[in-house]
């Protein structure tokens, strides 16, 4: 500001601004207007596309001082350019304004007069570039607008409005000041699942165009301002230029996979990181599992008779806005030969499973394995686990291209051992019990009224599964997402709660937060759901050719781990319509989980080398059910490819059927008064798409010699006197009619339909294969067509202008009588 | 010089019918003779073109211009250098048609009363005498046109506009069919008073006869070495069928579009940025004119504008001016016309918003 203030007297006194502004070829009031109606469009412009921002940041609460910055930055460098300031000092002091402008936003207790900075404010950057910094990389969209977040967001866009307004003004590149503005537009657009969203879209499409506008109405350049005056060719030129990109849009959309939901070309395939999963696996949940492929692919090969679930991470914190592992390095030991939780269970028997893991592109510092591992064999790299959780992580390596093998105890779990198991808290961590202090009521009011009447632990983890896989709640990718509760932390479970729709995050979240409210230890377990079989086996040493599964991005799952005293961490399947329930936990009332029961005595999952048992016991493989779903998804994309490809052979095709229209209308007329003209005009396209094509400035006769000396037809010296004289023939039909006394009676003899088609088979027969391709399916005489009728409205305008400059033409005098004697007068002078 | 005060050249369009009657001793214009048909028409000038074509070689085309001109009821201007066969031409045309031909031979002391003729005191009488002079016949050669003074240049002019005679203010017409045949030599200036461009104007074509090809030179060495050809030259056609020819060439029918296609050439020849003078309205009516002759010889009942085409170049030609910048790189009269017709669209009203619509 003291920048500005001191700008501002400079000129004052000396009085020059009116007076140049007056002397300015642009006349002295819209001059000077013009920085501030720039001013005004690019901060529009700014503003607008920083809407799109909603959903990266969460709520609106951020906007406010987005909207201070940009506005007193753009006002700022308009001011200055007002006083007609040299562009590099415009520059500067939209630089300083931007500096300002912070300071007094994020920094008013540790500046100079609450908006110059200070060696206070310096030292208090770091503090919040750190929190800027944690929450990109530990949050998932969208995030809590904290003021790191709202600091960085607002810098950056100051800067892109001193970017938009330099190139706009003073490099005078009003069209590629838009790349400012799609530099913001590209955040949203890769970040947000729903893309920019048509605010966000809307906004930047109109002060893009303001922008554009004014820079039009300030500075026109000569070519576009003889266009103005030709209202309709502009206009028409506009369509076209519309037009065409929505085409274009349209038909990308249909190429390039991905974009499938919204108003608006919209998705987040745009993402080349989505794969990616690496600090927070709870982050990249979401978004692999709405991912349209299946990035990822983990194969594995196992001795158990179902496919078990693949764990890789467990999350265990429930403080904070978003949940994430707690990796309690102190506490993890190195190697993996051999793991031991240390925890007894009061199961009967337990099993070994024996898996065989190929990780294959799959990459994440977690290892994922079936629970409970106990050994793994055959990783490179060092690896640690947690005796806690039994996650394993690598020290120095991620799990990309690993081959394992990994042998997993599973405890046989039954309804009887979980239900005399004790309801304490025992053998385990404070970690897994302790409830988060902000828990919404909602929460809590919810595990009350389902747990009511429930006694022990397992009946009350029973009540909650229920409960959660009643019809009440519907699984669904989308709605949390376009309801803005997608991620995790507890304000979303609020929100899933009472939506009663979402995926497994929600699902297994809600149950482990509703159990520690019922005091049962639990944590969230994140990994695979069971794959699909390959029909393939792998060869285990020591097991025999296994069958092999599996699982892709698509797979991601999370669920719940309650643990029971005397019997350990038992898992649970809240989410309907994924993974499978255990035994153990489904309904007893159900009949595929009673006959579960009778048969097998639940135990997930059963160890039984021998195929012949496992004869359709078990619910229903849900993986089915999802595939049905995938099918049904995948079937969306067929149907709009194979529109999309029948839209693409009609248009490939119209050129051939419109010209098949076009002569069969004329072979029509050809019986008719206007035979003649009918007949010469399909002559005259056949010509063309043969390679004869007509001259405006030629006469019938002319281009019928043409055409009968062609190569096209006969040439010299050939059989075709047959098709010569069809030729002169329709000539001389088309001369008397034409230019003929129009009482004569028409010429007969053959029909000139008959004469065409004699003609259209030479043609044919002489040309070669690809003139005769090009012209059935591109005729060469429609795009000439086409091509003249685009050109009329043009022609037109041409036309009109040079009659208009043809009256301040007076070099061929003789055109008007009035210049006649001037013409004469110098000719006589110039002799 | 001031050879505007005998003749009102700057008048616009000819009206030969309304300027007769009034006060002419001579027998009003007469009506049309009936047309001719076709059949007869054709061999009528089958005639006459093998007529001419016995005595010049090689010149097939100049001939049949000529007869054009001739059936279109024009004057034509033969433009050479010496000794192709100008002269020669102009006598066979007038020969084979069984009609009066004078021949005045232009000289820088050539008067006008020579052309048209001189009033005689006749003492026996005691009354002045019209003698007609050598403008009075059906066809009118007048050779070395550029020689004569412009004044005896005009008096000729006169004659072919209005196909009449004023004399002491008398005005005497001139029996149809009437054709003046011009020629002058373009390379030897000196002496010479070249007709200006309004008086060029009243001559419906020029041709230039060029060289002759090297067989047809050879013909015409063998064959000619001693006796004239002119000597063996008959009348092959009547005056009378000749009018009758005319009249059959003047009922050819000439389509709308035909003419939107003439005037868009003519108006085009004004808009150039290449000529300084473009086509008058009479050469527009002389092209039809023209046009019309060539159709009939080409035995239809019609124009087409193939006919418009085949005579532009001849009719209009000498009736533009280049522009000096055009002449400096080379253009001629004729390439401009060429490039014109090349450019000019033959449908007129396909694209009338773009060209400028017909007549004012």
């Amino acid at each position: 500001m003291t920048l500005a203030a001191q700008r501002s007297t400079a000129p004052g006194p000396s009085g020059a601004g009116p007076e140049v502004s007056a002397g300015a070829p642009g006349g002295g009031r819209t001059a000077r207007l013009e920085p501030w109606v720039m001013g005004v469009a690019v901060a529009a412009a700014v503003a607008g596309a920083a809407l799109g921002l909603n959903g990266v940041l969460r709520g609106w609460a951020w906007y406010p001082s987005v909207l201070t910055t940009v506005v007193a930055v753009a006002m700022a460098m308009a001011g200055l350019r007002a006083l007609r300031l040299r562009g590099v000092v415009v520059a500067a002091g939209g630089l300083a304004a931007l500096l300002f402008v912070l300071t007094s936003t994020f920094f008013r207790q540790h500046s100079i007069a609450g908006f110059i900075p200070s060696p206070d404010t310096v030292a208090q950057l770091p503090r919040y570039l750190r929190r800027a910094s944690e929450t990109v990389l530990a949050e998932s969209s969208p995030v809590a607008p904290n003021a790191g977040i709202v600091l960085l967001a607002c810098g950056v866009l100051g800067l892109l409005v001193i970017l938009v307004d330099t190139l706009a003004v003073p490099l005078a590149l009003p069209a590629t000041s838009g790349l400012g503005i799609l530099a913001i537009l590209v955040v949203p657009a890769m970040v947000k699942p729903q893309s920019v969203g048509w605010l966000g879209f809307a906004a930047a499409a109109a002060g893009y165009l303001a922008i554009l506008a004014a820079s039009h109405w300030f500075h026109p350049n000569s070519r576009t301002r003889v266009d103005t005056a030709r209202g309709p060719g502009q206009l028409r030129r506009a369509a076209c230029t519309g037009a065409a990109a929505l085409v274009l849009t349209l038909v990308f959309q249909l190429a390039i996979p991905g974009f499938d939901q919204g108003l608006f070309p919209q998705g987040s395939r745009l993402n080349p990181w989505g794969s990616a999963s690496g600090l927070n696996p709870m982050i990249s949940l979401g978004n692999n599992l709405r991912a349209p492929s299946g990035d990822g692919r983990i194969t594995y090969a196992t001795s158990a008779t179902q496919a078990p679930y693949l764990r890789s991470v467990t999350v265990d914190n429930f403080d904070g806005d978003a949940w994430s592992p707690d990796d309690r390095d102190a506490g993890r030991r190195i190697g993996t030969g051999r793991m031991d939780p240390g925890t007894d269970s009061a199961a009967e028997e337990q099993l070994r499973v024996v898996t065989a893991v190929n990780a294959g592109q799959f990459t994440s510092p977690y290892l994922p394995v079936p629970y409970a591992p106990e050994s793994v064999n055959g990783l490179t790299g060092r690896w640690s686990w947690d005796p806690a959780t039994l996650s394993i992580k690598g020290v120095d390596t991620n799990s990309r291209n690993q081959q394992y093998v990994v042998t997993s105890v599973v405890p046989r779990l039954s309804r009887a051992v979980l239900a005399q198991a004790g309801s304490g808290a025992e053998g385990v961590s404070e970690t897994f019990t302790r409830v988060p202090a902000n828990v919404p009521p909602i929460v809590r009011q919810r595990a009350e009224t389902v747990t009511a009447g429930s006694t022990t632990s397992y009946a009350k983890a029973m009540a909650i599964q229920t409960y959660l896989r009643s019809a009440e709640f519907s699984y669904s990718l989308q709605s949390p997402v376009q309801n803005g509760y997608d991620g995790n932390g507890l304000s979303v479970l609020a929100d899933f709660l009472a939506q009663k729709s979402g995926y497994c995050i929600h699902f297994s979240s809600a149950m482990a937060v509703m159990a520690r409210l019922e005091g049962i230890p639990s944590r969230i377990a994140v990994g695979y759901a069971p794959g699909r079989a390959t029909g393939a086996t792998v060869s285990v040493a020591g097991r025999g050719a296994l069958p092999e599964y599996e699982v892709d991005a698509r797979d991601a799952h999370a669920w719940p781990e309650l643990y029971f005293e005397g019997v350990g961490w038992v898992a649970f399947e809240p989410t309907p319509s994924r993974g499978v329930v255990p035994a153990y936990a489904a309904e007893p009332s159900a009949p595929s989980g009673a006959s579960t029961n009778e048969n097998n005595d639940g135990l997930i999952p059963e160890a039984d080398p021998r195929p012949s048992a496992a004869p359709a016991p078990a619910p229903l493989p849900v993986p089915a059910v999802g595939q049905g779903d995938q099918a049904a998804g995948r079937l969306v994309p067929v149907l709009y490819a194979t529109g999309a490809a029948a839209l693409l052979a009609l248009l490939l095709a119209s050129p051939a059927l419109a010209r098949a229209g076009m002569r069969r209308r004329r072979l029509k007329a050809a019986g008719g008064p206007d035979a003649a003209a009918a007949a010469w005009d399909e002559l005259q396209d056949l010509a063309a798409d043969y390679g004869v094509p007509p001259h405006a400035s030629e006469t019938p006769r002319h281009f019928a010699a043409r055409l009968r000396g062609s190569a096209a037809l006969g040439g010299p010296g050939s059989r075709d006197g047959e098709a010569a004289a069809a030729v002169s023939a329709l000539t001389g039909d088309f001369e008397r009619w034409r230019y003929g006394r129009p009482d004569a009676s028409p010429a007969s003899g053959d029909p000139a339909a008959d004469r065409l088609l004699l003609v259209r088979r030479r043609l044919r027969e002489r040309a070669t294969w690809w003139a005769r391709l090009r012209a059935l399916w591109l005729p060469p005489s429609l795009a000439a067509r086409w091509r003249h009728r685009a050109a009329g409205p043009r022609l037109a305008v041409t036309g009109l202008a040079g009659r208009a400059g043809l009256a301040g033409k007076t070099r061929n005098g003789a055109a008007r009588p009035g210049s006649g004697l001037r013409g004469a007068a110098r000719r006589l002078r110039g002799r | 010089m001031d050879y505007h005060r005998s003749t009102s050249v700057d008048e616009a369009l000819p009206e030969p019918e309304g300027f007769a009657g009034a006060r002419s001793p001579a027998p009003a214009a007469p009506a049309l003779p009936p047309a001719m048909e076709p059949a007869a028409f054709h061999a009528a000038t089958e005639r006459i073109l093998r007529a001419i074509n016995t005595v010049i070689d090689g010149k097939a085309e100049a001939a049949r211009l000529a007869l054009t001109v001739l059936l279109a009821q024009g004057h034509l201007l033969l433009e050479d250098v010496p000794g192709v066969g100008k002269t020669l031409l102009a006598k066979t045309l007038a020969r084979t048609i069984d009609c009066s031909v004078s021949r005045i031979q232009f000289t820088p002391d050539l008067l006008p009363s020579d052309v048209t003729g001189v009033s005689i005191y006749n003492q026996a009488s005691r009354r002045f005498e019209f003698r007609p002079g050598a403008v009075f016949a059906n066809i009118v050669i007048g050779d070395e046109i550029n020689r004569a003074s412009a004044k005896t240049q005009s008096a000729l002019l006169e004659c072919m506009e209005e196909h009449q005679v004023t004399v002491d203010g008398e005005s005497y017409r001139l029996d149809e069919p009437f054709m003046v045949v011009a020629t002058q030599n373009p390379i030897e200036m000196e002496g010479t008073y070249p007709l200006p461009e309004a008086q060029r104007d009243r001559f419906m074509a020029r041709i230039s006869m060029g060289y002759p090809d090297r067989d047809a030179e050879l013909e015409m060495l063998e064959t000619h070495q001693a006796t004239s050809p002119l000597a063996r030259v008959t009348a092959v056609v009547s005056a009378d069928e000749v009018a009758s020819m005319i009249a059959t060439v003047q009922h050819v029918y000439v389509s709308r579009a035909i003419k939107e296609y003439t005037v868009a050439l003519g108006r085009a020849t004004r808009e150039s940025g290449m000529l300084r003078l473009g086509a008058s309205p009479r050469s527009m009516l002389q092209l039809l004119r023209a046009a019309k002759a060539t159709a009939a010889l080409e035995g239809r009942d019609f124009v087409l504008p193939d006919d418009v085409v085949s005579v532009a170049e001849p009719v209009l030609a000498h009736r533009i001016i280049l522009d000096r910048k055009a002449a400096g790189t080379g253009e001629t009269a004729q390439s401009v016309i060429r490039s014109i017709i090349a450019k000019v669209p033959v449908v007129q009203d396909n694209v009338r918003p773009a060209a400028p619509p017909a007549g004012r």
